[in-house]
């Protein structure tokens, strides 16, 4: 469960002080798919990284499965990261010079795990985002479609509770969104929690059930609205 | 292991998958450091050398002069010195300069007398393991590398002709080859019997080249000088610790050349730190916001820098060191050698002799590591404590 109380981002000081959140207030509920939409710079990708504890806010809370994200020290916060979130970003942000399967592993290495077991975890994963055939390929040589598959297999290696995603499909072909879409389907099925970030119209009437919240100049406004 | 380790895997992993990255770096360093650790080899093994024959030097070196020139000095001073109080292993000595006129050359030819059982201590040394009775008992002589390849290649193989004051041929020879090691200090050195050396330098029975002697203590010394004077006017005193002075001063001189040498190397270094400072700002610092990003710690990012700088500075320590190891004392230095000597001749042809300081060769290490950990790590922790969104942007 992601609880979002009042929450506030502000970029700059002085004459560039730029408000990109202002008094944000959202409760997404466990297994719930939310869809942020809102035209570019109205504070989508601003949220997301505030929820996956990739930044800070300057004012308000972030509860997320009952940890105040919002305040946690660096230890924490990276292990917050590595335990309950997966994000798949919007330009991908893999390792280029290492392959799929290397990337992959990556959130892993400092699991604790052995080496066996996480080259185990990350084939399943890699099946899971149809990218096993291409494990051994360089991450450089594929498209953009297969890099896509890529991260989603790294966001999931380690089977997290709440998985975040960035425009992700402004990259992709037609067939290649519909198969995202397939695949958060099948994440939601798995009870998943999902914040997806997107402008793309593909996701205002998806084949399961979703709450779309439009965001506009760092504000948040109801369905419909 | 490397298996099991994930950390370690994925250390080796980035290593391998990115060495063109540190391969500049790398190549620039192990050059410096062969070229700064062949330096040291080289003056420390010259320096050991040194100390070494300066060591089996006696401390006082006497001549008569006339006229200021040296010449023949009478071996009745023996009995007189023996008398000075503090005086200790008096010995007369026949040696000196032979020129060899067809090769442009001369040998340093120094007589021994095989019934003086304290000789110098230079000797002693030079000739362990000779056989002296065999030796003593025909007309031959023991030479140095560098006197038998000159020899040779003036077609003399086994004897050689020596041409006395009185214009006489005096057919030597040549007994036995001292080893290269020996090579700083007997190069060109031939040793022979006593009475043949003084045949070939034209002295008389009673006469010897010059006396030497020590003086165990350093206190004496001053009072032992002001009484080699009463022996007899015309005597010249030549001091170890002048020898040891005359020595320090040129190498100090050498010295300035190599700062020069050590200042270049040092200012490389800190360009290519400059430039491994600024990649991971440009090209590191989105990695490192990556990683941050999938759940690593600060912590666990300063760790594999930490351990890729280590693996990179010690792999290229120790083929710049290994390099220079085999070029100097394997090579022999080749052009390095001739800036330490000035041009070689048989005088100097040295063999390098092992001798390598760990405690230069640690703070050349220290002097190279510190400042490439702080060029890797410093900036690294920088980008590692903003925001990873930040730092992926
Ligand atoms: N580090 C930053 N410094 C200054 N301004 C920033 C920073 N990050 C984001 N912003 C600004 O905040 C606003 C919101 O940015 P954000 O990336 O959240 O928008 P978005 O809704 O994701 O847009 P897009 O659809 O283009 O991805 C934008 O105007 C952006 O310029
Ligand atoms: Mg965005």
């Amino acid at each position: 469960m992601i609880r979002i109380e009042d929450v506030g981002k502000r970029f700059g000081e002085g004459e560039n002080l730029f408000e990109a959140l202002k008094s944000i207030t959202l409760e997404v509920e466990e297994g719930e798919c939310v869809i942020l939409s809102g035209i570019s710079g109205s504070g989508k990708s601003t949220l997301l990284s505030l929820i996956a504890a990739l930044d800070r806010p300057s004012s308000g809370k972030i509860v997320v499965e009952g940890e105040l994200v919002s305040k946690l020290p660096d230890l924490h916060a990276s292990a917050y990261r590595a335990k309950t979130i997966g994000v798949i970003f919007q330009h991908f942000n893999l390792i280029e010079s290492l392959s799929v399967e290397e990337n992959v592993i990556v959130p892993l290495i400092n699991s604790g795990l052995d080496m066996p077991a996480i080259r185990k975890m990350a084939e399943q994963s890699m099946q899971r985002a149809s990218i096993l055939h291409k494990a051994s390929q360089d991450v450089a040589s594929l498209s953009g479609g297969e890099k896509q598959r890529c991260a989603i297999a790294r966001a999931l290696v380690h089977d997290p509770k709440v998985i975040l995603c960035d425009e992700p499909t402004a990259n992709l072909d037609r067939e290649n969104s519909l198969r995202f879409i397939e695949t958060i389907q099948k994440l939601h099925q798995a009870g998943k929690t999902i914040v997806v970030a997107t402008h793309d119209p593909l996701f205002e009437a998806l084949p399961f059930e979703s709450r779309v919240i439009h965001m506009a100049d760092g504000m948040i406004g109801k369905h419909g609205e | 292991m490397l298996s099991r380790s994930p950390f370690l895997y994925f250390l080796t992993l980035l290593l391998f998958k990115q060495k063109s990255k540190h391969l500049g770096i790398m190549s620039i360093s192990v050059v410096m450091i062969a070229l700064v650790s062949a330096v040291l080899f080289i003056s420390s093994s010259l320096q050991k050398t040194l100390q070494d024959t300066l060591d089996e030097q006696a401390d006082f070196t006497v001549t008569r002069i006339e006229a200021g020139r040296p010449v023949s000095t009478p071996l009745a001073w023996v009995d007189k010195i023996i008398e000075i109080e503090g005086v200790s292993e008096v010995a007369p000595r026949i040696h000196g300069r032979y020129f060899y006129a067809p090769g442009e050359e001369s040998f340093l030819v120094v007589g021994i007398d095989f019934f003086d059982e304290q000789g110098s201590k230079a000797l002693q040394s030079l000739l362990k393991g000779i056989d002296l009775k065999q030796f003593f008992a025909e007309e031959s002589m023991i030479v140095g590398e560098g006197v038998k390849d000159f020899l040779q290649k003036h077609y003399y193989k086994d004897t050689f002709s020596f041409k006395t004051p009185r214009g006489e041929f005096k057919k030597v020879k040549i007994d036995e080859v001292l080893p290269g090691s020996l090579n700083l200090l007997a190069n060109d050195m031939i040793i022979m019997p006593i009475g043949l050396a003084r045949e070939i330098f034209g002295l008389k029975e009673d006469e010897v080249t010059d006396i030497t002697f020590n003086v165990p203590n350093d206190a004496e010394w001053d009072n032992v000088i002001g009484k080699l004077h009463l022996v007899d006017y015309e005597i010249r005193v030549v001091e170890k610790r002048e020898v040891e002075k005359a020595y320090e001063n040129l190498y100090n001189y050498k010295g300035g050349i190599f700062l020069i040498l050590y200042i270049i190397a040092l200012l490389t270094l800190m360009l290519i730190l400059y430039q491994r400072y600024a990649m991971v700002y440009s090209h590191e610092r989105k990695e490192i916001g990556i990683l941050r990003a999938v759940g690593w710690s600060i912590r666990d990012i300063l760790k594999l820098k930490f351990y890729e700088t280590l693996i990179l500075v010690i792999s290229s320590f120790v083929i710049g060191t290994v390099a220079a190891y085999g070029y100097v004392f394997v090579l022999g230095a080749p052009v390095l050698i001739e800036i330490f000597l000035g041009g070689a001749n048989l005088e100097n042809q040295v063999q390098l002799i092992p001798e390598v300081s760990f405690g230069t060769l640690g703070s050349l290490f220290l002097l190279y590591a510190v400042p490439f950990f702080a060029a890797v790590l410093i900036p690294s922790w920088r980008v590692a404590v903003i925001p990873p969104k930040e730092a992926m942007r």
